[in-house]
């Protein structure tokens, strides 16, 4: 499903470079659970981000489902995300001025999908998440736990094949972040592929394998409970 | 300390360019604007208070009615200003000054000096004690005694430059075509805003002495504005009762001794010669009157764009700080106190007002020209903001630097620095999160600031467009006759023209590209007569009053003037022993004639005269006014003006020709000539002037709300750039992310723009009642005005939003 080869990110500012990520090769096949960890500023979001598109390497190449992603123009990129591709971050992101519901329905709007249909899929995605009773408040009116639930439905509302998930439960007490790797391992176990960002030893265990970073480079690959 | 606050505010400003040189701009356009309607007004204001004795100085204004009718005219018998001074011992000083028209102009206007000729812009003729009511300074010659000798011309010091130079003028000859003038003082008319505007007086005593004799027997010639000066402890309402009795008396035994029957009455007003500058209504008063109105909408306008560069300065100030919550964050760790965050955002707040101060009062210097010449004042910057009350303004003005410098710099300083530094340094780079109350009312208030000003820039703008239409209407409505072609030459003063004004007809003719002339000492667009009639069949014989004018052959053919009934003026048909008059369906309506050709009319100082012909109703003066009442009178011998209708495909040969035949008849003659739909435009000259200064106001205060509208949309776009970045990783397209920030400032635009209309409605239309012919006030106008700053709205946020959506949603979310 991903395939990157010499994946490289360099920002400059002033007439200082700070090497993101150093030539990255990573293949992730589908229903894959993949974890990266690594220290502070070893690049783990950078990479994530390039996996999700919503920013460029600086070089390299990088194959998503079989195309070449920097050999399409903007719209082309936006629309391959859209489709199939989920977030979820670790302080939430929700929209505050909108409804849990309006929340979840944002991303299929954006996919022009009809409102009967809309309607059927959220409430699906909310039943399921067990939030139904919530729909109609706003995101600050819910503990973190539920608010971290309320973004992975708007992740999945749209059923992406990718899941992208940057430190989930970073923001969560232990009993919220269990509940939520819960539902990553459900997600998994139907045949979403996940990748995740984490530092969590925990969390990471719930994968099928773990990517360490290091410096912008991988420095070990291991497959975890096969 | 200062010195540092100032060292890092210079930093802070060179590193936000942008920032620095849009919030300049926006408060240096406003204080221009601001200083240029102040000293419009100032000098309106400052109108005849010059005079050392202003306060007891009045012009006398006349009200009349004959017939019914009430006219009122700024024009009063010459004989007035002696009669009431020597009735009354309370009038100190009178004096007059015969009405001229400074844009109907002949010969005599232009003076020769040593084969040189000069054109005088505004001549008029004053008796001996003009400057002893008005004391000008003089350069050379004596104020006392400059205007008792016959062919005595006093001029002013601008005439004086512009004839002799450098050198005294005093004793010097100036001829015109009839006679030799000597220069008998010069007067200084600068930094002296009045509503005489002459350029040079001759002397009274320069007129024949039969004409001399007329004028001071006749109380129904008006011709001079009269002036009295009163001693300080006269009652001045019982004064006016008296001098209307005694004006009474005087009149009844005039009437009765000239046996003329009238029903009607002559009432005096007596007008502080302050108030003449804003006066309007009456006829013949002077061209520079403004309305008091148009001066109250200019206070308005120019509080509200000061006040609209204001609330956006403060605005854009509060909307960059918070840009800087990190930096306030980092101080307050490091132990700053409140005091010097605010005098450190003063200072940097002081550098960009005062720059503003500076560069504005140097574009309002290189500006002054443009300005004067727009509304037709002599203002200097240096006489009116560093002298007298000017001082004053210049004063209010630092002091209002000062302040605004001093707010727009503590409020954010206030906000920010009141934040716990544990608030803006945890991540949360956004003021206002988690105190959703606060932030909802801060963003409300700014939406109703620019919601204010989007009423008045809309307003305006509407105003305009209507302004501008109500113009082009008045100039292209048909009149009911031809004005288009028509070339009117002023005809030389010297009666000697009359001898040979056939022969110069006859030759003007003589060219194909000529296509007709005629001869009149009246036309559509010039000041008309007044003529009093009766008719036979009038009861009582009383006396009424019509318009008049005086014509030649020709005259309706040239002009294309439709005949009702009748025929016209013809050389044939001319019965020496009756007058033949022509007159206009209004004047058979206001005469109750039922059969009006055949009828005759009585006039007391010519022969009786029979109608032979009724012409149709034709707009003859502005469109302000009805159509009036009109008579026309043939008098061929009466050759005022030479009206020439040319061919439009010949102009250049038509004109060319008629100077060739000027110069060789009239040798020596300055030639003053217009075409006749020029002057007709100059009827709305005052409301041209209105239109221009309203379209530069558009300018202004469209320029100053996109600011503020670029301002606000910056920092509420800004604020919400994570949202942005959230809704694009969720698949939001550019098109559809735009749109929404788009929408919200669309609202409040069309919101604006419904406020507004009722009072445009009302004030608009109240304009256009001002005019007896006027468009209708559509919807279009509205819809027009609407749309143009909607656009002007659209494109300004489109900007802010087109930039923040480009933007990688990475970089908004990557501090998270």
């Amino acid at each position: 499903m991903i395939e990157t080869k010499q994946l490289k990110k360099v920002f400059k500012s002033a007439d200082i470079e700070t090497v993101a990520l150093a030539g990255i090769d990573l293949k992730v096949e589908e229903a894959d659970f993949v974890s990266v960890m690594g220290p502070s500023g070893c690049g783990k979001t950078t990479l994530l981000n390039l996996l999700g598109m919503i920013d460029v390497a600086s070089s390299g190449s990088y194959r998503f489902m079989g195309k070449e992603v920097y050999n399409l123009n903007e719209k082309q990129i936006t629309r391959l995300r859209k489709e199939n591709i989920g977030f979820v971050f670790q302080n939430f992101n929700l929209i505050e001025e909108l409804s849990i519901w309006e929340n979840i329905e944002l991303p299929l709007i954006y996919q022009g999908i009809k409102k009967s249909e809309r309607k059927r899929r959220v409430r699906e995605v909310i039943d399921r998440l067990e939030i139904t009773h919530r729909k109609d408040l706003l995101p600050v009116q819910l503990s973190g736990g539920q608010q971290q639930r309320v973004a992975v439905a708007r992740a999945i509302v749209t059923r992406p094949r990718l899941l992208l998930a940057d430190e989930p439960t970073g923001n969560l007490d232990s009993m919220h972040g269990e509940e939520v790797m819960n539902i990553l391992d459900e997600l998994n176990k139907e045949g979403m592929t996940i990748v995740m960002v984490t530092h969590s030893h925990h969390d990471a265990s719930y994968s099928r394998r773990i990517v360490h970073l290091f410096d912008g480079q991988i420095i070990n690959e291991n497959l975890n409970r096969v | 300390m200062w010195g540092s606050f100032f060292r890092m505010g210079f930093r802070v400003l060179m590193r936000q360019k942008n920032y620095f040189l849009l919030n300049l701009a926006g408060l240096t356009i406003g204080i221009v604007a601001f200083v240029f309607i102040y000293l419009y007004v100032e000098n309106a204001l400052y109108y005849d208070r010059s005079w050392k004795n202003y306060p007891h100085i009045y012009r006398v204004n006349e009200t009349y009615s004959t017939g019914g009718k009430e006219e009122k005219m700024a024009l009063t018998p010459y004989l007035l200003a002696d009669t009431l001074k020597n009735n009354f011992p309370e009038i100190l000083q009178s004096t007059r000054l015969f009405f001229t028209d400074p844009s109907d102009k002949n010969d005599v206007s232009s003076v020769n000096y040593r084969g040189k000729m000069y054109d005088i812009p505004n001549l008029t003729i004053g008796d001996a004690r003009v400057f002893k009511v008005f004391n000008y300074r003089f350069t050379e010659g004596n104020p006392d005694s400059c205007l008792l000798n016959p062919n005595s011309m006093v001029i002013s010091t601008t005439m004086k430059q512009k004839i002799f130079g450098n050198k005294p003028a005093l004793g010097k000859k100036l001829k015109t075509s009839i006679r030799a003038y000597t220069v008998s003082g010069v007067f200084d008319n600068k930094n002296r805003p009045s509503h005489l505007e002459f350029d040079a007086i001759i002397s009274f005593s320069s007129l024949d002495k039969k004409e001399q004799k007329q004028l001071n027997t006749n109380w129904f010639w008006m011709n001079c504005y009269t002036y009295v000066e009163l001693a300080d402890t006269v009652n001045v309402r019982e004064f006016i009762q008296r001098a209307n009795y005694f004006a009474h008396m005087a009149i009844g035994k005039f009437v009765k001794k000239q046996k003329i029957k009238i029903n009607g009455y002559m009432h005096l007003a007596f007008q502080p010669i302050q108030d003449i500058h804003f006066s309007q209504g009456l006829l013949y008063d002077s061209h520079s009157n403004i309305n008091m109105t148009y001066l109250y909408i200019f206070v308005i306008v120019a509080l509200f764009i000061l006040l609209m560069a204001s609330i956006n300065y403060i605005n854009f100030a509060t909307a960059r700080s918070l840009k800087r919550v990190r930096e306030i964050g980092v101080r307050k760790v490091m132990g700053v106190f409140r005091k010097q965050l605010m005098l450190q955002y003063i200072s940097e707040s002081l550098i960009i007002t005062f720059t503003a101060f500076i560069l504005s009062l140097s574009l309002v210097e290189l500006l002054m020209p443009v300005f004067n010449s727009l509304v037709n004042r002599q203002i200097t910057l240096v006489d009116s903001l560093f002298t007298g009350s000017g001082l004053v303004f210049g004063m209010i003005l630092i002091i209002f630097m000062l302040l605004l410098a001093l707010f727009s710099g503590s409020f954010p300083a206030f906000v920010l620095s009141s934040l716990q530094p544990v608030e803006v340094l945890g991540g949360r780079g956004l003021i206002f999160r988690g105190r959703k109350k606060h932030s909802f009312t801060a963003a409300g208030l700014r939406k109703f600031l620019v919601v204010i000003q989007y009423l008045v820039a809309i307003g305006v703008i509407i105003s305009t467009l209507v302004i501008f239409a109500q113009i082009h209407y008045v100039k292209n409505r048909p009149l009911g006759f031809d004005k288009k072609d028509v070339v009117v030459i002023n005809s030389p003063a010297d009666t000697s023209f009359r001898g040979r004004a056939s022969a110069f007809v006859a030759a003007l003719k003589s060219d194909t590209a000529i296509e007709q002339v005629a001869t009149a000492s009246s036309l559509p667009g010039y000041l008309t007569e007044k003529i009093l009639v009766r008719t036979s069949d009038s009861s009582a014989g009383h006396l009424q009053t019509l318009d008049g004018f005086f014509v030649g052959y020709h005259y309706f053919n040239l002009l294309k003037i439709p005949l009702a009934k009748g025929e016209y003026f013809s050389s044939a048909k001319k019965n020496d022993s009756v007058e033949h008059f022509i007159i206009n369906e209004a004047a058979v309506r206001f005469l109750r004639l039922e059969h009006p050709l055949g009828s005759y009319l009585h006039t007391p100082y010519t022969k009786k005269g029979i109608i032979i012909g009724v012409v149709k109703n034709f707009n003859f003066s502005s469109l302000h006014q009805q159509i009036e009442p009109l008579i026309f009178m043939l008098k061929p011998q009466f050759v005022q003006y030479v009206v020439v209708r040319i061919n439009p495909y010949e102009r250049k040969e038509a004109l060319a020709h008629i100077r060739n035949v000027w110069k060789k008849y009239n040798k020596g003659y300055t030639m003053y000539y217009t075409f006749l739909d020029q002057k007709l435009d100059t009827l709305y000259r005052s409301d041209q002037k209105m239109l221009s200064l309203f379209f530069y106001f558009s300018l202004f205060v469209i320029f100053i709300s996109a600011l503020g509208l670029f301002g606000l949309s910056s920092f509420l776009i800004e604020q919400r750039s994570k949202e942005i970045s959230i809704r694009k990783v969720l698949g939001g397209s550019e098109k559809q992310i735009v749109l929404m920030l788009v929408k919200e400032y669309v609202v409040l635009v069309l919101v604006a723009g419904l406020l507004i209309l009722p009072v445009v409605y009302f004030f608009i239309g109240k304009w256009l009642q001002s005019f007896a012919y006027h468009i209708n006030m559509s919807l279009c106008y509205f819809v027009g005005g609407i749309v143009l700053v909607l656009l002007v709205a659209f494109v300004t946020v489109l900007l802010k939003a087109l930039f923040m959506v480009r933007k990688r949603p990475v970089e908004a979310l990557k501090y998270e």
